[in-house]
């Protein structure tokens, strides 16, 4: 889990390096690393009248063949606002022409002329186009005194073309083998009165060529400075929306909402780029742009902030105040310097984010340092990114090809959002386990909780079972048992009182019978052979009582504890009462199933007329129905002269 | 010969144990009581030799007034008499320091032979006494927790080897004969066993208390 993590975000950091890389190495090798446009610089004619200089310090001129035309030179004239008179004499001028350099502080219409001859080396059906790389603000072009094309409106709010090429086809008709004269009418801006060098009035070179190679040049250079500014913001509205959801639905994730609603404000600022024709003038809509990105600068810091955890009221006002205070300033210090405070504000806005990165990378650093490289990565290209556009901004380096800043720093904050939506969804797939988790919890309590309950409701029946037979056990010695003993105490008659003492010793057994538990069987052994032979001991006959050596532990009931007491008791009686023995002797034996036990005495024997039909006293039929209530039998054997056998067998 | 405690509610079963009494221990005065507060009454205005008490009374159990006789008058020996035979109702009164037990049902000669005995110091002793005996002393060596000043009471192995042999159903002349022991010796250890019975019983009730609360400051 930890290492591809690890080398996704590797590559999450990676990338904006390799977009930069890529976007600054042509720019800053820009003729020679662009193959696609084989240059060849020709001399410009007539109306210049400057010749081939530009030929001999170009080797592609050589190189390759002369289907383009190039031309870097033109007659220029700028004409005054408002009167469309000429402010100056017209001079020559070299192309690439950057007002800022050539008529600094200059607003409003540049005209240049030049004059071509037909390319060379081209068929007369091949379709000639004019293009135009860069034509800031706006421009409309005549070939041979005829209006060919224009940008869009040439007034105030002027189209903003800037960032789009121009692709101008050359009419056929109007062309002339020789000597054709091209007019361009420029509208452009002073680079004090616009937030950016890349809004301030200037034209590139003119290239003149097939339309089919042309078109294709125009294609790329539009795709890559207009069409994936338009996908990258449309990428970051929907990220946003989705950002400013999730964080709407999880109010202690604030960095999320943060964040989203960055995205969306980036997304909004980025249609100056690519929005042509605006409902303000250009000053009101530079002035709006450039007040914008206190807020939006604002929320990114906000965002790192609280993505480190960390939160201050300090810094929260901070920058709420900026929001008012950058705005104001520049209404303060009017339009013409918009540029120079723009890019003052732009400077200080991006040292507080990465003062802000600084202390989220502080924060990460303690915290986990598993997010601590991929961020810095992504930090240190933006640091350097920022550092490359004041650079250009600044006129350090030219103007690249596509919009840096507008082109990396959406990738990162791509790079960001989906990284944001990995740990969230990775959140989520946990908190989602985690409930699973805890519903099976919750499943299996539920299940003990109502095993316990049937277990509880089982034993609340015993219990009150259990005290019932208490009661009643209780009812029956306090009130039976103590008639049945004062009749034992008071009667003069020796026959009721020994009925009355066997009543008792009846009721007390089968009280146990009622409310005992099971007893181990050796136990119930040891009782009956203490009864057994200390009654025998009374009666002066001599007991053997031989028991299993062997310790077993299996129950026997209450009442076949009590049933067999009763049995063995009235054996016990009888010989004492009627055999006249000397000697007795009881063996036990115990199985799996079952239990038996053996009573022989020495005696007389029981007397046949008893046997069977009377019984007097002697309990035999009573012992036998005994033994059958309990599936077992009792067998007596005896016969005049020669003691009697009792064999009990009882099932266990 | 002394004064003699006799606690019975039937003033029927009373009669009868006072005649009883009279004949065993001729020159004695007995001092009669129906109710356990009245017994209590009793043990704390007089010094008695011995107690007869019945444990089923209208105001509660007999059991109480053998504790309180233990605690006031060690020396005098309680002898419960009751119409249950089973350990379940005897056990709580040999622990609170009773020495020996009669069954009010048996005939006239034992009853009179067994209190004979008692005061010359033979102590029955069942099986199923035995038992209960021998699990209460094994569950006070399992209790690790016991704190230091309360005293371990624990059987020797000559009382532990009588216990054993009563509790699987011999007779106490029997393991007499095979220990080769005299009468005397085995009631000596019947009646020590009795005694340790009564100690670590109380020491667990105050142990009890104290874990309760019952001792907090």
């Amino acid at each position: 889990m930890q290492a591809p993590g690890g080398w996704r975000a590797w590559w999450h950091a990676a990338v904006p390096w390799l977009v930069a890389l890529w976007v600054l190495v042509p720019s800053a090798v820009n003729a020679v690393a662009r193959p696609t446009i084989a240059v060849s610089s020709a001399a410009s004619s007539a109306a210049s009248g400057a010749a081939s200089g530009s030929a001999e310090t170009n080797p592609a001129v050589t190189a390759a063949p002369a289907t383009l035309l190039v031309i870097d030179t033109t007659l220029s004239i700028k004409l005054l606002p408002d009167s469309g008179v000429p402010a100056a004499a017209p001079e020559l001028t070299k192309l690439p022409d950057d007002w800022a350099a050539s008529r600094p502080r200059f607003e409003g219409t540049v005209w240049y002329r030049t004059g071509f001859d037909r390319p060379p080396g081209l068929g007369s059906q091949e379709l000639l186009s004019l293009y135009i790389e860069r034509a800031c603000s706006n421009v409309e072009v005549s070939l041979n005194g005829h209006r060919v094309a224009s940008g869009g409106r040439m007034r105030e709010p002027v189209t903003r073309n800037c960032h789009y090429p121009q692709l101008i086809t050359l009419p056929a008709a109007l062309l002339q083998e020789r000597a054709n004269l091209l007019d361009l009418q420029v509208q452009g801006h002073a680079l004090e009165r616009v937030g950016s060098r890349q809004r301030a009035g200037g034209l590139s070179a003119l290239v003149i060529g097939p339309q089919a190679l042309l078109a294709r040049e125009h294609a790329a250079r539009l795709f890559w400075s207009v069409t994936s500014v338009q996908i990258i913001s449309v990428v970051l509205a929907v990220l946003g929306a989705v950002l400013v959801v999730f964080g709407w639905l999880n109010r202690r994730e604030v960095y999320l909402a943060y964040f989203g609603w960055l995205l969306l404000s980036w997304a909004l600022i980025s249609t100056r780029l690519w929005w042509r024709d605006m409902p303000w003038d250009t000053g009101v809509m530079e002035f709006l742009f450039c007040a914008a990105f206190a807020p939006v600068l604002a929320l990114l810091v906000q965002f790192l902030l609280s993505y480190a955890g960390l939160r201050s009221r300090l810094i929260e006002n901070v920058l709420i105040a900026q929001c008012v205070l950058l705005p104001a300033t520049l209404l303060l210090a009017g339009p013409n310097r918009l540029f120079m405070l723009g890019s003052s504000w732009y400077a200080l806005l991006a040292l507080e984010v990465f003062a802000a990165a600084g202390l989220y990378m502080r924060v990460t650093w303690r915290r986990q340092r598993q997010d601590f490289w991929p961020m810095a990565g992504l930090i240190s290209a933006a640091a350097f990114i920022v550092l490359v556009e004041f650079a250009i901004q600044q006129e350090a380096l030219a103007l690249p090809h596509i919009q840096l800043l507008q082109f990396t720093v959406p990738v990162l904050f791509i790079g960001v959002a989906t990284r944001l939506l990995q740990v969230f969804g990775r959140a989520l797939q946990t908190a989602e386990a985690g409930r699973a988790t805890l519903e099976g919890r919750v499943r299996d309590a539920t299940a003990e909780i109502e095993r316990n309950f049937a277990q509880l409701a089982e034993l609340r029946v015993e219990q009150v079972t259990e005290k019932e037979r208490k009661r009643i056990a209780g009812d029956l010695h306090d009130d039976l048992g103590a008639k049945l003993l004062t009749i034992v105490h008071t009667s003069e008659s020796e026959r009721i009182s020994t009925l009355a003492r066997e009543a008792l010793e009846e009721m007390r057994l089968s009280v146990r019978g009622l409310t005992g538990r099971p007893m181990r069987l050796a136990d119930a052994l040891a009782d009956w052979r203490a009864e057994t032979v200390m009654r025998l001991g009374q009666a002066n006959i001599e007991a053997d009582w031989r028991g299993p050596t062997e310790e077993t532990d299996q129950l026997l009931p209450a009442r076949g504890f009590v049933q067999t007491t009763r049995i063995l008791r009235e054996a016990v009686s009888n010989i004492i009462k009627h055999s006249g023995a000397s000697h007795c002797k009881v063996r036990c034996a115990i199985s799996e199933r079952q239990f038996g036990l053996t009573v022989q005495d020495n005696g007389k024997g029981i007397p046949l007329e008893f046997d069977g039909k009377l019984d007097r006293g002697h309990g035999m039929s009573s012992m036998k129905h005994r033994a059958k209530q309990m599936q077992g039998q009792c067998l007596v054997e005896s016969a005049p002269g020669y003691g009697t056998v009792i064999r009990l067998t009882l099932p266990l | 010969m002394n004064n003699i405690l006799l606690l019975e509610d039937l003033p029927e079963i009373r009669a009868w144990l006072k005649v009883l009494i009279t004949q065993v221990f001729p020159d004695s005065h007995i001092h009669e009581a129906a109710r356990v507060h009245d017994a209590l009454g009793l043990v704390s205005a007089i010094k008695f030799n011995l107690g007869l008490i019945d444990l089923g009374l209208p105001d509660g159990s007999g059991v109480d007034v053998v504790a309180a006789l233990r605690e006031s008058q060690p020396e005098c020996q309680s002898v419960v008499v009751t119409i249950h035979d089973d350990d379940d109702h005897l056990f709580p009164a040999l622990q609170a320091g009773a020495f020996g037990y009669l069954l009010k049902e048996q005939a006239r000669e034992l009853i009179a032979e067994q209190l004979k005995r008692m005061s010359a110091g033979e102590p029955p002793l069942s099986p199923s006494i035995a038992r209960r005996v021998i699990s209460h002393f094994a569950s006070q060596t399992r209790q690790q927790e016991r704190p230091q000043n309360m005293p371990h009471v624990a059987l020797t192995d000559r009382e532990n080897e009588v216990l054993l042999r009563v509790a699987k159903g011999f007779t106490l002349p029997e393991i007499g004969v095979q220990l080769s022991l005299s009468r005397h010796t085995i009631a000596d250890y019947v009646k020590q066993i009795y005694r340790k019975l009564n100690v670590s019983s109380r020491a667990e009730a105050a142990l009890e208390a104290q874990r309760l609360g019952l001792f907090r400051r």
